[in-house]
C-alpha cells in the first residue's frame, strides 16, 4: 500500500478555552478525492489551513505528503495547490502577470499558457482582475492552484458564491483533476458537489469526525426512510394495509398518487406492488427516492449543510 | 531571485497604473514646488536648493510612510496577501520589493526636481550630486523600513492613517523641511532632534546648501542605515499575511526600537551640541 498522501492522527486544536479539533483521525490515499462536510464552525477551515502550514496545531500528529506541515512549510508549500476560500487580488493586476508572478514563486511550474488553455482564460489573459466575472476569478484561482503541477490540491469551498451556471463549468474543470488521478482535499457546502466529486467524504461536527465513508456507503448506513412514489389508474383506499417499516403513508388530493415513507424500501416496494394487483388496479409510475448525503448528514449532525 | 524579480515587476507595474501613486509620487512634490519656486523666484534670501530640499523630505516621507505603510495595510486588509501566504515565500520578497520600487519611482522625481531648479530656476549643479543621491536613496528606504513597521503592527487602514499621521505631521513640521529650525524654541529644537527625517534634512541641507561632503554625515548615515535594517527586520519578523491575525498590543513597542538610532543620535546632539 502506498504511503498516504496525508496522515492526520489525534489532530487537536484550540483557541483559547475553545476547542476548535478534538482529536482527528483520518488518512487520505494517493488519486483519492476526500471531502470534508461539516456546517459552520465545525473545525473544517481548521483542520484544511493546518495542513496547509498555515496555522499552528495544538496536539497530534500530521504528515502532508511525509511533510510536517509545521516544521517544513516552505517545502510542503513547494508541492502542493491551494484554491482558498476566501483571497482576492490586486485589481490592476493582468491574468497573465498573476500567473507569470506566483510560478516564480516555485521550483517548478506548468507551462502557463497552456494553463490559460484548460482553464478556459486564454483571451482574458490581458484583463485585469478587477474586470473578471466571479466565474473567470475562480477559473484564475484554480490555475495559480495548479501553477506548481501539485501533487496534492486543497479546494476550500471551490464554487462558493457561484451562480448554478458557474458551478456547472468548475464542476467539469474538477472532474478532468479527478480524471488525473490527484489527491484532491476538498470542502464544500454543497451536499451535490460532495456526491458527484468525492470517492470519500469525512462528516466534521464540533470538531470531531462523526462519520467517515463512500457518499454511497454512507447513505446505506443511514437509518433516513426512503420514499416510494406511486401513481394508478385509480384512486386509494383510504384502509391500507400496514406494511412492515413504514413510517408513514400519504395520497394525494387526485387520490391516485401515493406516497410510502419506508426504512426497508426494497421489502416494502413488493409488499405494495403485490397490494396494487391484487387490487387490480393498473400501475402508470413507481419511482423510490433514497436518502441523500444532505439527509445523512442532517441524521447526523441534526443541521443543514448550509446552514 | 526569481520571485524578487518577478514582485519588483509587478509593483512597479501596479504602481504606475495607480493614479493616487501618480499623483502623489509625482504631481503633489511638483505642484508644490512649483508654487514655492514662482513665489520665492527672485528673493535673495530663499535659495533654490532650500525648496528642492523642502520638497524632497515631503516626497520622502510620503512616499516611505504613506507608500509602504498603508498600502501593505490596504493589501491585508483586501485578503490579497493572503494568496502569497500558501505560496512557498516568505515575506522577505515582498518587503524587498517594496523598498526597492519605492526607490525606483522615487528616483524620477528627484531628477525632474534637480533638473527644473537648475534649467528654471537657475539653482546650480551641487558639487557632490551623486553623493546627494545615494543619501536620498538612504533616506528613501530607511523610511520606507518605517513605514512597514507601522503597516505590520497596525490592525487597520484607519490606524495605520493615524499612525501615519502622528508621525508625518511632526517629522514635516519639526525636521526643518517646511519652517526654519531656527524659529522654534530651543526646547522645540532638542525634541526636533529625536526625529529621523531632521537627520536626513541636516544633511541635505548641508550637502545642497553648504557643499559639504557625504563623509560628513556619517552620523544621519549610520542611524539611516541602522534604522533600514532594524526596520526590515522588525517587520519580517512582525509581518502579517491576514487580517485575522492579530498582534499583541506590546509589539508596537517595536516602532520605539526602529526610532531607538535617532533617539541615541538626538540625545548624543541634545547633550553635546557643538559636535
Amino acid at each position: 500500500m502506498p504511503e498516504p498522501a496525508i496522515s492526520v492522527r489525534a489532530l487537536t486544536k484550540s483557541y483559547g478555552a475553545v476547542e476548535a479539533l478534538r482529536g482527528i483521525d483520518f488518512e487520505i490515499q494517493p488519486g483519492e478525492v476526500f471531502g470534508l462536510l461539516g456546517p459552520n464552525g465545525a473545525g473544517k477551515t481548521t483542520t484544511v489551513e493546518i495542513l496547509e502550514g498555515l496555522r499552528p496545531r495544538s496536539g497530534g500528529e500530521v504528515a502532508v505528503l511525509g511533510f510536517d506541515p509545521e516544521k517544513q512549510k516552505i517545502q510542503l508549500k513547494d508541492r502542493i495547490g491551494v484554491c482558498l476560500q476566501a483571497t482576492n487580488m490586486s485589481e490592476k493586476i493582468r491574468v497573465r502577470e498573476a500567473l507569470h508572478v506566483f510560478s516564480s514563486f516555485y521550483r517548478r511550474s506548468v507551462d502557463t499558457n497552456a494553463l490559460l488553455r484548460r482553464l478556459q482564460l486564454e483571451d482574458k489573459c490581458d484583463a485585469f482582475y478587477g474586470t473578471l466575472s466571479g466565474g473567470q476569478k475562480q477559473r484564475l484561482a484554480l490555475a495559480l492552484a495548479l501553477l506548481n503541477d501539485p501533487a496534492l490540491l486543497f479546494l476550500d469551498e471551490p464554487t462558493s458564491g457561484l451562480d448554478a451556471q458557474v458551478r456547472a463549468e468548475i464542476h467539469g474543470l474538477l472532474e478532468q483533476l479527478r480524471g488525473e488521478k490527484r489527491t484532491i482535499l476538498l470542502t464544500t457546502h454543497y451536499i451535490e458537489e460532495a456526491e458527484r466529486l468525492c470517492d470519500r467524504v469525512a462528516i466534521l461536527d464540533q470538531g470531531r469526525i462523526i462519520a467517515m465513508d463512500t457518499p454511497r456507503q454512507l447513505q446505506r448506513q443511514s437509518r433516513a426512510a426512503s420514499t416510494i412514489v406511486v401513481t394508478c389508474d385509480k384512486a386509494f383506499p383510504q384502509d391500507r394495509p400496514a406494511w412492515p417499516e413504514v413510517v408513514n403513508s400519504t395520497v394525494d388530493e387526485t387520490g391516485r398518487t401515493l406516497t410510502v415513507v419506508s426504512r426497508r424500501a426494497a421489502a416494502t416496494l413488493v409488499e405494495l406492488i403485490k397490494w396494487i394487483d391484487q387490487k387490480g388496479f393498473e400501475l402508470l409510475d413507481v419511482h423510490l427516492k433514497q436518502p441523500t448525503l444532505e439527509d445523512v448528514f442532517i441524521e447526523l449532525t441534526g443541521k443543514r449543510l448550509r446552514e | 531571485m526569481k520571485a524578487y524579480a518577478a514582485l519588483i515587476g509587478l509593483d512597479l507595474r501596479l504602481a504606475l497604473r495607480q493614479r493616487s501613486v501618480l499623483f502623489y509620487n509625482y504631481l503633489f512634490p511638483l505642484i508644490f514646488f512649483a508654487v514655492f519656486a514662482e513665489v520665492t523666484h527672485g528673493d535673495p534670501s530663499v535659495e533654490m536648493a532650500q525648496i528642492v530640499v523642502m520638497v524632497t523630505i515631503l516626497g520622502v516621507l510620503n512616499n516611505g510612510l504613506v507608500g509602504a505603510g498603508m498600502r501593505a495595510v490596504q493589501e491585508r486588509e483586501a485578503n490579497i496577501l493572503r494568496r502569497y501566504k500558501v505560496t512557498p515565500i516568505t515575506a522577505a520578497p515582498l518587503l524587498v520589493a517594496s523598498t526597492i520600487v519605492g526607490w525606483i519611482l522615487f528616483l524620477p522625481l528627484v531628477i525632474f526636481l534637480f533638473g527644473l531648479a537648475h534649467y528654471r530656476y537657475g539653482m546650480p549643479w551641487p558639487a557632490n550630486l551623486g553623493e546627494i543621491f545615494f543619501f536620498i536613496t538612504l533616506g528613501i528606504v530607511a523610511f520606507r523600513a518605517i513605514g512597514m513597521i507601522l503597516a505590520a503592527v497596525a490592525n487597520s487602514t484607519q490606524e495605520s492613517q493615524i499612525m501615519v499621521q502622528l508621525i508625518y505631521l511632526p517629522m514635516l513640521l519639526l525636521s526643518g523641511a517646511t519652517l526654519p529650525v531656527a524659529m522654534f524654541p530651543h526646547w522645540l529644537q532638542v525634541v526636533g532632534q529625536f526625529l529621523p527625517a531632521t537627520h536626513l534634512v541636516s544633511g541635505m541641507q548641508g550637502m545642497m546648501l553648504r557643499q559639504e561632503t557625504l563623509s560628513m554625515q556619517k552620523e544621519a548615515i549610520a542611524a539611516l542605515a541602522m534604522t533600514t535594517a532594524v526596520g526590515l527586520f522588525v517587520s519580517y519578523k512582525l509581518f502579517r499575511w491576514e487580517k485575522e491575525e492579530k498582534i499583541r498590543a506590546s509589539a508596537k513597542l517595536w516602532i520605539g526600537a526602529v526610532l531607538l538610532p535617532f533617539v541615541a543620535l538626538g540625545a548624543w546632539r541634545a547633550l553635546f551640541p557643538g559636535r
